[in-house]
């Protein structure tokens, strides 16, 4: 116990590197026989903000999903920080997740909670104490400037409001990589603009953001890097001038 | 690409926060509470389910343990009725007691005059009234004799053999043949009470097991949210382990209302039919240990139901 919180405090000041991706030679084939990705090879470096984009069933989705280890890769490696995590262990997954954050469509929230518990949940399950998680979840919902409605239901807000509750949940960890599939996918062109801006910031303070997103004008105007899938295989990878 | 590491995870494990799994099982089992108060009328009905299927084979076992107190303290022990002649001298009685008294075998005997057996017969024949008609008593003066628990059927024969030969004694009657059919309907209601019992908790537990696998179809949408963000299978298990020993504890405290009932309603008759054999009311074993018992069974019940039902649901419970 005392050996584990001296290496967790000496590595966090270390500057522990956050979460690099390295996909190598991943293919994925659904039960029903659809390839949803084909011997990709794509590295990601900790720290940045790539989108993923291409139509419907290029393999954008299948691409963060087998990164949260939500499926499981037929062929290849994903190395996350350096680890194989298509090998890891079941028993190892919840603690794995518990360092990514992620961000759906159609926000998976619970209508029974109010915002305050749905934001709370990750840190609940983490078993930290109410008296930080409090703090924790008020910064996270003070940042997407959602705090004065922390003891509303998710069905009492807007669809953009609720998409940006999902932020917080997925952010409220302090995620060494954020995830987010068709975050924009319901809001209109402000809207969307807002949440990329919050993505942005969490990149800042060194998140690695991945994006899926067909929203190619949006993505475009962001100047990030672009990784094109098309039919499960890569098509386009476009570097980005915003990402330093 | 980086060279691999040897490490298993890709980032070290934070520490847990001190008592953070004593907090969470205080916040769950709150939560679960709070459940359950908020679907009283469903939870009212899962209780009286496990409650009913706990009180039939706690009832039997209390039976059975009566039945044996009775046997055993009381009439369990062989014993022979000597009646002597009607009319017999006081000198004669006395030698057969002191003959009785003098055997190996036999532990106690009492004496009945014919008053006291005319006035115990009035008492529980209901034909006081009709016996009063009568100009003398026809009941004969007899001894009751009791052998030692170590005597055998050889002892009592021998016993019965040795009093019928005294002077004044006219018929020696050896008990136990309704002493058996007493310690055979004890054996019966034994193994009925075991069968029953495995039976009943079977029931108890598929119930809580069902009760609890709706718990979780209703909750599927928050389970899957708590996987995605990290939550292990302990976690996701936790409250409806806490679901099913509330139900069991339930079902326990409810089995306990009602035999506390049936023993109030049966209180009377019990005792009637008690007093015609010459004994008074004293229920055994229903006393704390036995309501202690009936709740940590009924707990334990309830915890083995949640757990077939969450090990088999949550298993497949995939994350969004």
């Amino acid at each position: 116990m005392i050996y584990d919180r001296l290496r967790w405090n000496l590595l966090w000041r270390r500057s522990w590197p956050v979460g690099s991706v390295d996909f190598r030679n991943v293919s994925k084939r659904y039960d029903n026989g659809f390839e949803a990705l084909k011997q990709i090879s794509v590295s990601i470096r900790e720290g940045s903000m790539t989108f993923l984009t291409g139509h419907s069933g290029a393999g954008k989705s299948t691409f963060l999903r087998l990164l949260l280890r939500l499926e499981h890769a037929d062929r290849g490696a994903i190395a996350v920080n350096g680890v194989d995590v298509t090998r890891l262990p079941e028993r190892a997954l919840p603690a794995y997740r518990r360092n990514l954050g992620a961000v759906f469509q159609d926000h998976h929230l619970l209508a029974n909670r109010t915002v305050y518990e749905n934001v709370a949940l990750p840190l609940r399950v983490g078993g930290m104490r109410e008296k930080d998680a409090a703090r924790r979840v008020r910064a996270a919902l003070s940042r997407v400037g959602l705090l004065e409605k922390e003891l509303q239901f998710p069905r009492a807000l807007s669809t953009g409001e609720q998409q940006r509750v999902g932020i917080a949940r997925a952010v409220v960890n302090r995620p060494k990589i954020l995830l987010a599939d068709e975050p924009t996918g319901n809001l209109d062109p402000e809207l969307s603009r807002d949440i990329m801006t919050l993505f942005q910031q969490f990149r800042q303070v060194g998140t690695t953001v991945i994006v899926a997103s067909h929203d190619r004008e949006l993505i475009n105007s962001l100047g990030f890097r672009i990784i094109e899938l098309s039919q499960g295989q890569l098509l386009r990878d476009i570097p980005g001038v915003a990402d330093g | 690409m980086a060279k691999e590491k040897v490490s298993t995870h890709p980032w070290p494990s934070p520490p847990r926060a001190r008592f953070a799994w004593f907090r969470d099982h205080a916040r769950v089992a709150s939560e679960s509470f709070g459940y359950l108060s908020a679907r009283l009328a469903t939870s009212l009905l899962v209780w009286l389910l496990i409650g009913i299927a706990l009180a039939l084979p706690a009832g039997l076992f209390l039976l059975q343990t009566n039945l044996s107190s009775l046997t055993g303290d009381w009439q369990g022990r062989p014993g022979v009725s000597v009646y002597f002649e009607r009319g017999v001298a006081k000198t004669h009685v006395d030698a057969v007691i002191a003959k009785a008294e003098a055997q190996a075998s036999v532990q106690q005997v009492w004496h009945i005059t014919p008053e006291d057996a005319l006035e115990e017969f009035q008492e529980f024949s209901g034909l006081a009234e009709s016996l009063d008609l009568l100009a003398a008593n026809p009941l004969p003066s007899s001894l009751k004799v009791t052998l030692a628990n170590s005597a055998d059927v050889v002892d009592l024969q021998d016993v019965a053999r040795i009093l019928g030969a005294q002077k004044g004694v006219d018929e020696v009657v050896i008990e136990k043949t309704w002493l058996e059919r007493l310690a055979a309907l004890s054996s019966l209601v034994n193994r009925l009470g075991v069968v029953l019992g495995a039976m009943f908790a079977l029931g108890a537990v598929l119930v809580t097991a069902t009760s609890v696998r709706l718990a979780i179809e209703a909750r599927l949408d928050e389970l899957r949210v708590q996987k995605l963000v990290g939550a292990s299978n302990a976690f996701l298990r936790r409250p409806f382990l806490y679901f099913g020993l509330l139900y069991g504890l339930g079902g326990g405290l409810i089995a306990l209302m009602l035999l506390s009932a049936v023993l109030l309603l049966l209180e009377k008759p019990l005792a009637t039919l008690l007093g015609s054999y010459g004994s008074t009311l004293n229920v055994v074993g229903f006393d704390f240990t036995f309501l202690a018992g009936l709740m940590l069974l009924g707990g334990v019940l309830g915890l083995f139901g949640a757990v077939l039902a969450s090990q088999q649901r949550l298993g497949t419970v995939e994350v969004v």
